[in-house]
């Protein structure tokens, strides 16, 4: 689908159900004014995000991904964000050799009750990824074939 | 050396189903995985720079039975990771450890030596190696083809053994600077990404790199190849191969030991080891860590503190 | 998989700001949708039978329903499966609602956006496995948390129920901030005589046990199963002996301990029990001023006891108790009001607090109820009451309002007038809140019959005038000038937080708490007792400012859905547990080093280890799933397939 002519940036949210997924809802219910492009995937704990689904997304075209749990000392299921925390910071770490902008990537803990920080939470990182613009899809296809399509081949010009 | 090395294997093989070591191969540039039963078979053994393979790799499947394993000092790492996830059990291997000075990199020896595929002898000493091939003899510096982990080599002697032979030699540097990482790093993000693309691009999917890996321990279950869960397709696009080695290097998160038989591995020359290595450092700088040192260790990401000093989380 | 799909309008709701028409139309095109179609009102009743309806005559096995967030409906419609047939798991919401139409007002991005969201939902459906709910047992009894009036009433609810109770509570009696009132508004009523009585039948129902000077240590388990460590602290009086005679605390002479009771205006002993109608009835040794503990020596009060009940050797001890729910009614704490500068920082005697002057006029208290003000004893002829210290003010981080202040600060100014009849009452307010049953009419008599001098505008400053008494300054905003006035006793109205340790209580209960330390209830409206953590119920003010007759009610309340689950034969285990691919498992142990409820036990497969899952252990976090590096664990409803089908539906080039 195109991305709203150019409007959005695919930006995909992974929140925890206890916590953020609650704040995103508390910051609905109070009617908090949000940029569009965030679509969220709700698991139980930020512990059930491998940051592998976010290598997934990045690969697949997403322009950034935002990751949201329970306040560290709050998990719904105690441990979940500290697991995360480590493997979260390591993953924005990792990703710079891939060549992804480490801004791409954020993650961050939003309670239920906390609906105004979720709201600028969003805007602030929906700004961040606009300013880094759209990140090209990795090829579904080997490059001789994209080269035809597109009349551009990556391997000559690296 | 190598006859002290043979007599403790000998002495110890009575208890043992075998022992696992290098001989020569098809030719003398290219020494195999040796698999020792009777104290002939040990004869049949050599230590040098040729002895490429990591043979940690075949461990956890050996789990049960009672083996001995010759190791260099950075598959002995290989090892204490296989002992501190529980793979493998310390009472059923014996480990016998030597000296490394080193060892080569095939690739670097196949472009010094055009007519490398007819070898008819190599002598090896300290400091190099002589390649006799039908047409010509060739003499090259260890400096020369040697393994790029061999430069940065900081455990040239086994981590842990129960047989050591030979003086334990000075590691080659204290600190890993990761020059390699730095240089790759100064490119902007869109080069590093246009590199990786045409790299990927070559890859063929022969999973050499996984199969070499002794962490990969999940074989024929690995989920490049499964379809519950589905991580990749079959597709031979880069975007499903790229995946792949992000896969391989996040499941080696905080578990891999730099051995580097991945890229060794890999019949398209593809710099796989990069992506861990990257891994390797993160770890390093975020937890103190460095797999493979230590057998009681909880590894990094399978543990957790309530306060993380270095993590520097993002201020909205 | 034959897949129906409605899109609520919620009203104008969604229907404002989204196409819904459009998005179901769009979702026709989804794979294995059968059917899509709009709604009015997916919850309603007629909404509820339409999806019925369409089940029957469509064939559909699965439903998606895009509305409102899922932490709100998605047992409703789950129920609505189950009617129609189908396994109630069959079903994936997408949030329309709070995530799209009441965030933005961009129509189109919001009808592309609510599309997205449904087809994310589709894609997880395709996924879903049907499940059914395991069973297992109960264990009938309740812990409460706190022995305040929210706490007592929730146990006798539960004990006369025929529940089985245990009780902590962390001071050394029952009876929380009302045994310290004098009389309650707005009825005027003896607090200690409506308390008593209540708290009497705490100490003798034969289903509640009580800890008094004790604390919760930690929580482990789940709904149904909790297993509680209770830390009885040292109190160095054997409470089996000790008969509550109070020779001893006549005795002690160190007199400097604080009064906690009497909120430290009374004179205090280092042993004591702190009112005569404490429950339980019995002597405790603060520590930190007893002689004998501090510096050695004394031991007067194990030579008069006569019932040897004195043991310097007492040590903290910890037990464990089994339950099966737990009511949290932890109350609440005064704001430390000493950051206000403008009052004297706590420097003047003559200016107290709201619950000191309960204190003061309390017939128990250190003044056997005669209002003395405490610098010189004198009777205080003019009494100005500050409110909102520490409430609706920003700049101490205090925002919110306490909600019984304005109503208690009237009960004091008829008190005052009671006791002395010839002294006058200043209240400062800045709003009167008295919105519940004869609560405005309170007020009022205050003013109108009791000539409470009512004044609205801030206090500027408060200051003594050098002969004795204080000089309270401030402006009426109402006649739009500076007033002053003299004043004998000035009594703060402060404002009310979070108990001590609350956050820290919370975490051990696995409950969340807001920003200021008070705990959440599982919805604003629908679910005001319950919390997010199945089996723990919350009661009085641990949840928000509250009077007494709502904290009662609250503690009602609570123990009713105590009373309902435990009515229940047998309790159902959320069956979206992790599950284990024995033929993927290697056995290497990470799932079970970081699964923190040790839901995954090590067994023996044909020789070979593999990892198992106790399902009514598994909380259903997924922990274990992102540990496992070969997928071979996964959490069900939540699978790696599923969250990459969900990736993909979002992001597809
Ligand atoms: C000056 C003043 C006058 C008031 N007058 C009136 C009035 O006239 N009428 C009226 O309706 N309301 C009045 N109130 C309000 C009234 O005090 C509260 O509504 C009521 O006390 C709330 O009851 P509760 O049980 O929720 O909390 P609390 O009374 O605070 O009881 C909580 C109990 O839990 C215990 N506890 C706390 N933490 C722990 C822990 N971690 N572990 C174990 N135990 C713990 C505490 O020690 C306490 O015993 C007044 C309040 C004040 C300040
Ligand atoms: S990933 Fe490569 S370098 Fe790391 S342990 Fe495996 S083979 Fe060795
Ligand atoms: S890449 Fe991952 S899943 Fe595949 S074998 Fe290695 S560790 Fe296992
Ligand atoms: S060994 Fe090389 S070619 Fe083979 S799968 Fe790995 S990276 Fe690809
Ligand atoms: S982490 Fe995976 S492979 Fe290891 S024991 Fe658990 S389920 Fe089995
Ligand atoms: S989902 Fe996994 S980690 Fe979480 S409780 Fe269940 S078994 Fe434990």
């Amino acid at each position: 689908m195109p991305v709203l002519n150019g409007r959005e940036l695919r930006i995909v949210g992974f929140l925890c159900n206890w916590c953020s997924y609650g704040g995103a809802d508390t910051a609905g219910v109070a009617r908090f004014d949000q940029p569009t492009d965030l679509r969220v995937i709700r698991v139980p704990c930020s512990g059930r995000i491998d940051p592998l689904f976010i290598a997934k997304a990045f690969m697949n075209g997403a322009d950034g991904v935002l990751v949201s749990g329970c306040h560290p000392r709050d998990c719904h299921y105690a441990e979940g964000n500290y697991y995360a925390r480590r493997r979260l910071e390591v993953f924005k770490q990792f990703i710079s050799v891939l060549g992804i902008e480490p801004e791409r990537f954020e993650y961050t803990w939003v309670s239920a009750s906390e609906g105004q920080r979720w709201q600028e939470v969003v805007t602030k990182f929906t700004n961040q990824v606009h300013t880094l613009g759209p990140l090209a899809p990795i090829p579904e296809v080997a490059l001789s074939q994209l080269a035809q399509t597109t009349g551009t081949d990556i391997r000559e010009e690296a | 050396m190598l006859d002290k090395l043979k007599e403790s294997i000998k002495a110890a093989l009575p208890e043992l189903d075998f022992v696992m070591g290098w001989g020569m191969g098809y030719d003398p540039l290219h020494a195999t995985p040796l698999y020792m039963y009777e104290p002939e078979d040990v004869d049949n053994l050599v230590w040098g720079p040729l002895n490429v393979h990591n043979l940690a790799v075949h461990l956890p499947s050996l789990k049960g039975k009672k083996v001995g394993i010759v190791v260099k000092g950075c598959d002995s790492r290989s090892v204490v990771e296989l002992l501190q996830e529980g793979l493998i059990n310390r009472e059923d291997v014996v480990i016998f450890g030597a000296p490394c000075n080193g060892i080569v990199d095939m690739s670097k020896i196949r472009k010094a030596v055009p007519d490398a595929h007819f070898v008819h002898s190599v002598e090896t000493d300290d400091n190099g190696l002589t390649i006799t091939t039908d047409k010509d003899t060739h003499k090259l510096s260890l400096a020369e083809v040697m393994a790029d982990k061999c430069t940065r080599c900081r455990f040239p002697n086994a981590v842990v053994a129960d047989h050591f032979v030979g003086e334990k030699r000075e590691p080659t540097v204290e600190n890993d600077a990761y020059e390699d990482l730095e240089s790759f790093e100064s490119q902007g993000f869109e080069e590093r990404r246009d590199f990786w693309m045409t790299e990927m691009d070559r890859c063929i999917r022969c999973y050499a790199c996984r199969n070499a890996c002794p962490l990969c321990v999940c074989r024929d279950h690995c989920v490049a190849q499964s379809r519950n869960p589905h991580w990749v397709s079959q597709r031979d696009g880069v975007r499903d191969k790229f995946m792949f080695q992000i896969i391989h290097a996040m499941h080696m998160a905080g578990r891999c030991t730099e051995c580097g038989e991945c890229e060794r591995a890999c019949p398209m020359d593809i710099p796989v080891l990069l992506l861990k290595r990257k891994l390797g450092t993160v770890i390093h700088d975020l937890f103190d860590y460095d797999s493979g040192l230590d057998a009681e260790a909880r590894p990094p990401l399978l543990a957790f503190k309530l306060e993380e000093e270095s993590i520097k989380e993002k201020d909205w | 998989m034959r897949i129906g799909v409605f899109i609520c309008h919620c009203g104008s709701n969604i229907e404002g700001t989204v196409d819904t028409a459009e998005v179901s139309r769009i979702a026709r095109d989804y794979p294995e949708v059968a059917f899509a179609t709009d709604t009015m009102y997916a919850c309603s009743e007629p909404g509820q039978d339409g999806i019925i309806e369409a089940i029957g005559e469509h064939k559909l096995d699965g439903v998606v329903v895009a509305s409102c967030t899922p932490r709100m409906h998605e047992a409703t419609f789950r129920n609505t499966l189950e009617r129609a047939g189908l396994n109630p798991y069959m079903f994936e919401m997408a949030n329309i609602r709070e995530h799209v139409s009441w965030i933005g007002k961009d129509r189109e991005a919001n009808t592309n956006k609510a599309a997205d969201l449904v087809r994310m939902a589709v894609e997880k459906l395709r996924r879903n496995q049907p499940l059914i709910a395991k069973e297992f047992d109960i264990n009938r009894r309740v812990l409460v948390i706190g022995g305040g009036v929210a706490g007592i009433q929730a146990a006798l609810d539960c004990a006369d129920a025929g529940l089985e109770v245990v009780m902590v509570e962390r001071e050394s009696t029952i009876g929380g901030k009302m045994a310290k009132l004098d009389k309650t508004f707005p009825t005027v009523d003896c607090s200690s005589c409506i308390l008593g009585p209540r708290m009497v039948e705490i100490a003798q129902h034969p289903n509640i046990t009580l800890y008094a000077c004790s604390e919760v240590d930690g929580v482990s388990g789940y709904v149904g199963n909790f297993s509680v460590k209770i830390k009885k602290k040292a109190r160095y009086v054997d409470w089996d002996k000790c008969t509550g005679c109070g020779e001893c605390v006549e005795k002690c002479p160190s007199r400097k301990a604080p009064n906690t009771f009497d909120e430290k205006i009374g004179p205090g002993r280092a042993i004591n029990i702190p009112f005569p109608q404490a429950i339980p009835k019995k002597a405790t040794i603060n520590a930190e001023y007893c002689i004998k503990l501090t510096k050695g020596k004394c031991g007067t009060c194990e030579k008069i006891c006569p019932s040897n009940a004195i043991d310097f050797q007492q040590q903290d001890e910890i037990i464990t108790e089994e339950v099966g729910a737990v009511v949290a009614a932890t109350g609440y704490d005064l704001f430390d009001w000493t950051v206000y500068e403008e009052y004297g920082g706590g420097r003047y005697p003559d200016v107290i607090t709201s619950l000191q002057y309960e204190r003061l006029l309390s017939a128990s208290g250190p003044t056997g109820g005669h209002v003395k003000r405490p610098s010189d004893g004198k009777e205080p002829k003019n009494v100005v009451f500050i409110q909102c210290v520490g409430s609706r003010d920003k700049s101490v981080g205090r925002p919110y309002c306490s909600g019984f202040c304005c109503m208690y600060t009237a009960k004091q100014a008829i008190l005052t007038k009671d006791h002395i009849p010839d002294s006058t009452s200043y209240v400062f307010y800045m709003d009167i809140r008295a919105p519940g049953k004869l609560y405005d009419e309170f007020t009022r008599r205050a003013m109108e019959e009791y000539g409470a001098q009512y004044i609205r505008g801030r206090v500027a400053m408060v200051y003594p005038d050098g002969k004795g008494n204080m000089i309270v300054r401030g402006a009426d905003t109402l006649m739009g000038r500076q007033v002053e006035v003299q004043a004998d006793l000035v009594v703060l109205a402060v404002g009310v937080e979070s108990a001590k340790n609350s956050p820290q209580l919370a975490e051990k209960l696995r409950i969340s708490y807001d920003s200021y330390g008070f705990f959440m209830e599982g919805h604003p409206k629908l679910k005001p007792c319950e919390t997010n953590t199945a089996g723990v119920y919350l009661a009085g003010a641990c949840q928000g400012p509250k009077d007494i007759p709502a904290s009662v009610a609250q503690g009602s309340a609570a123990a009713s859905k105590v009373i309902g689950l435990f009515s229940k034969e047998k309790l159902k285990s959320d069956p979206q547990t992790a599950n284990v691919d024995i033929k993927r498992c290697i056995g290497c142990g990470k799932c079970v080093l970081t699964c923190p409820f040790g839901a995954i036990k090590e067994v023996d497969f044909r020789g070979q280890p593999k990892a198992e899952v106790i399902e009514t252990v598994c909380q259903g976090c997924g922990i274990c799933s992102s540990t496992c590096p070969q997928g071979a664990i996964q959490l069900r409803h939540f699978t790696d397939n599923q969250i990459l089908a969900e990736v993909e539906a979002i992001c597809r080039f």
